[in-house]
């Protein structure tokens, strides 16, 4: 019995720490930022790491998401920016990395200063304490080329030399950043643990939105209805969900970048019951939050403060000059054999090309033949004859506008030929999973948005921010006028640098006069995470 | 020792089922691809077949983004050339969209499974159409099962009416594109030049392959593509 104890505690502690969890690692350009800059990051996720999307969050010091990215992990790794806002308090907030599977947060320290307010009033900042820091180990590797000072505008040619052993030894790309020093901030990353209630749903390659349905009159979980999602894009898209006995819903979307229009709509079958919408956001990460200390910006730190004017008059001269930190690579998706989800139309009408009809009944019966849209005690009805049987389906067509199904008629009932650009017909009965539509009624209108759906409690209109594209630090072409500026304070930033035997690295100072501090980060395959610096000045 | 390897065997197999369990217990179907498709209509009853099989069996759909969906009923209606599947949920015979698919495998009973690729055939129409792939390489041997319905002898068919197999057969490769032949000797050297006739004539009859039907000339051209002979189509 003893030994049946020992070999089941051994392979249950073999497979703890092969299936257990381990932390993402966050790093960014930089420790201490101006309002209205751009943090460039990079996350190195573990190699057991279920999720496919990483979270990263800007939150204030008690845990408010202020603003944050989903970045998809490719080779356990992912990169990402984000733009922090002009009016941002001056002080110390946190940088959260967080993925669906992962019970740890990995959270880094960073200092911004208000691009119009400074240091003014700034006595003291806030320092987490009580932390589990991450540890970044000496990386054996070789910076030749360095000098101890440049000019401004110089021509700066590097190489860094790996050992056979470093090279071995890592996994994934390295991080190389060069960036203003700061004076008086050194941020530290450090691992929180969190305790998810239910478990967790996988994001594997999109975001997944989760929410409920309740009844409207008894606030009770609804279980026999549909909720809907649609994406009004170019080419609309449509989810569903039946949901369970707890009314809980959820939805993935995967392939859109950027911020995109949402409409989330549940409705019973029956019409029976109202029902209500619940979404559930992510406005606060308490978890990530650590133990503060407060600690006095030191008199001695006279050299923190004139840095950080520099820096906030650098700042307002790139917004002046409009120079733009990084460039965001295009995301568009061939489109390629791509059709709406309700099929291709059978018929497309143009409403404009004939004569002007008042309302969408005159529109069915001049325009829309085999089209039934009446009125019968102000409410309103449409029927789609069937070709196949030359019958009228009993059921009503699925009638959408702009790409969003239309559940009440009524939207639809005043618009005429002026305010409708197509109307695309699928006469046929359609199948989507599950979903039968008793032929399809496609309306755009002219002015292409969502205004006659107005919210509701089972209707929600969200601007949704999906996968954030790719983006590349912006570095200005050689042979550039010297009468523009270059106020680049980050003069390097590559966060899928290939290791090699032998790194050759060409940048350009900027007319940003100051101590520099180059930083170059890999992970090695025992996920510790390896670092060299290198400090040069530039007068 | 042999207790020790029982123990072992056993907890290794709990786990195993736990975690089998836990996958797919998953977030059920409202997270995969839907199928899109419309309501399939039977076809007038004549002799002959209008379908691959005369039943629904098991297979594989890879819609055009890549996903695959497997282990659902599909019925290959060659008269049409659609694909129809079976959706339980609903209880209803739907004819997949054309456009959204990639292509299809159907598995027969034996184990053998078929593979169809949707294509752009290099008719007058262009039109897309589902080519079965007997033989992949840098240049495929595909065939299109079409099925016509045609007039015939009363005493075949009662209507005058009867679904007739007429199969084209195809070279295809992705530079010279599709080149039709016959199942016949002859026709497979005519696409080869004068030097390269005589290897694969030569090829034939040292595996003593006789092309009579599909299956000895899938034979013969499989022989041919492990030579890596060029093709002059």
């Amino acid at each position: 019995m003893r030994r049946f104890i020992t070999i089941f505690l051994l392979i249950s502690t073999f497979l703890g720490s092969a299936q257990g969890t381990d932390y993402l690692n966050l790093f960014s350009d930089r420790d201490s930022y101006i309002s209205g800059e751009t943090i460039l990051l990079k996350i190195f996720a573990p190699a057991q790491e279920q999720s496919g999307i990483v979270h990263i969050d800007l939150l204030n010091p008690n845990g408010k998401i202020i603003t944050g990215i989903n970045k998809r992990i490719i080779d356990h790794q992912a990169d990402g920016f984000i733009y922090l806002p002009d009016s941002l308090k001056t002080g110390t907030y946190l940088l959260s990395s967080s993925t669906n599977s992962n019970k740890f947060i990995t959270v880094r320290e960073l200092f911004v200063s208000n691009r119009f307010t400074g240091l003014t009033g700034t006595s003291s900042m806030l320092r987490a304490s009580d932390i589990n820091p991450e540890v970044e180990k000496l990386a054996d590797i070789i910076v030749e080329g360095v000098q101890n000072n440049y000019k401004t505008r110089e021509r700066v040619k590097i190489d860094l030399r790996l050992t056979s052993e470093t090279l071995t030894r890592l996994e994934g790309d390295l991080v190389i950043s060069l960036a203003e020093k700061s004076p008086e901030i050194d941020a530290q990353s450090f691992i929180q643990s969190t305790v998810s209630a239910k478990e967790p749903k996988i994001e594997k390659d999109g975001i997944i939105i989760e929410g409920s349905v309740t009844e409207l009159d008894t606030n009770k979980p609804f279980s026999n209805g549909c909720v809907y999602l649609s994406v009004p894009d170019s080419i609309p898209k449509l989810q569903y969900f039946i949901p369970g006995e707890d009314g809980c819903f959820s939805f993935h979307l995967s392939g859109y970048f950027g911020t995109i229009p949402v409409v989330i709509q549940a409705f019973d079958p029956e019409k029976k019951r109202l029902l209500k919408i619940f979404l559930n956001h992510r406005d606060s990460l308490i978890s990530a939050v650590p133990k503060f200390s407060n600690i006095a910006i030191s008199a001695a730190s006279a050299d923190f403060q004139s840095a950080e004017t520099n820096n906030i008059e650098l700042t307002t001269l790139r917004k002046i000059f409009n120079i733009q930190d990084i460039t965001i690579s295009d995301t568009a998706l061939s489109r390629k054999n791509d059709y709406p989800f309700y099929g291709r139309p059978g018929e497309i009408i143009h409403p404009n090309n004939f004569i002007e009809l008042p309302d969408f009944t005159e529109i069915s019966r001049e325009l829309l033949p085999g089209v039934k849209f009446r009125a019968y005690n102000r409410i309103p009805s449409m029927q789609i004859l069937n070709p196949l049987t030359q019958n009228y389906f009993i059921e009503q067509p699925l009638v959408l506008l702009n790409g969003v199904p239309v559940l009440d008629l009524k939207v639809i009932k005043n618009l005429g030929t002026k305010d409708i650009e197509r109307i695309e017909l699928c006469r046929n009965e359609r199948f989507y999973g599950n979903l039968a539509f008793h032929g399809v009624v496609a309306i755009y209108t002219s002015k292409k948005d969502l205004s006659l759906l107005k919210e509701s409690d089972d209707l929600v209109k969200i601007n949704l921010d999906v996968l954030q594209p790719q983006a590349a630090l912006n570095i200005p072409k050689e042979g550039k006028l010297p009468n523009e500026p270059d106020l680049r304070k980050v003069l390097l930033w590559n966060p899928g640098l290939k290791k090699a035997k032998t790194i050759h690295l060409e940048f350009s100072t900027s007319d940003v006069k100051g101590s520099f501090k180059l930083i170059i980060r890999g992970k090695t395959k025992d996920g510790s995470i390896i670092r060299k610096d290198q400090i040069f000045e530039v007068k | 020792m042999a207790r020790t390897i029982i123990y072992l065997i056993s907890i290794l197999g709990i786990l195993s089922t736990a975690d089998l369990s836990a996958q797919t217990s998953g977030t059920g179907n409202q997270f995969g691809e839907k199928i899109r498709g419309t309501r399939f209509m039977p076809y007038p009853n004549y002799t002959g077949k209008p379908y691959l099989y005369d039943k629904f069996i098991f297979g594989e759909i890879e819609l055009t983004n890549g996903t695959k969906i497997n282990n659902i009923g599909l019925s290959y209606s060659t008269y049409r050339d659609e694909l129809i599947y079976y959706n339980i949920d609903i209880s209803a015979q739907i004819v997949i969209d054309k456009l959204s698919l990639k292509g299809f495998s159907l598995k027969e009973a034996n184990g053998k499974q078929r593979i169809f690729r949707r294509m752009q055939s290099n008719s007058f129409s262009h039109e897309e159409r589902y080519y079965e792939l007997l033989c992949e390489g840098k240049t495929s041997l595909l065939t299109y099962r079409k099925v016509n319905l045609e007039p015939c002898d009363t005493y075949y068919s009662k209507s005058g009416l009867a679904y007739q197999p007429a199969y084209i057969y195809y070279l295809y490769s992705s530079e010279k594109g599709f080149s039709a032949l016959n199942p016949s000797r002859n026709s497979l050297l005519s696409k080869f030049n004068k030097a390269n006739q005589k290897l694969v004539k030569k090829l034939l009859r040292k595996n003593g392959v006789f092309i009579t039907d599909e299956s000895s000339f899938i034979k013969a051209w499989t022989l041919v593509a492990e030579k890596d002979i060029e093709t002059n189509f």
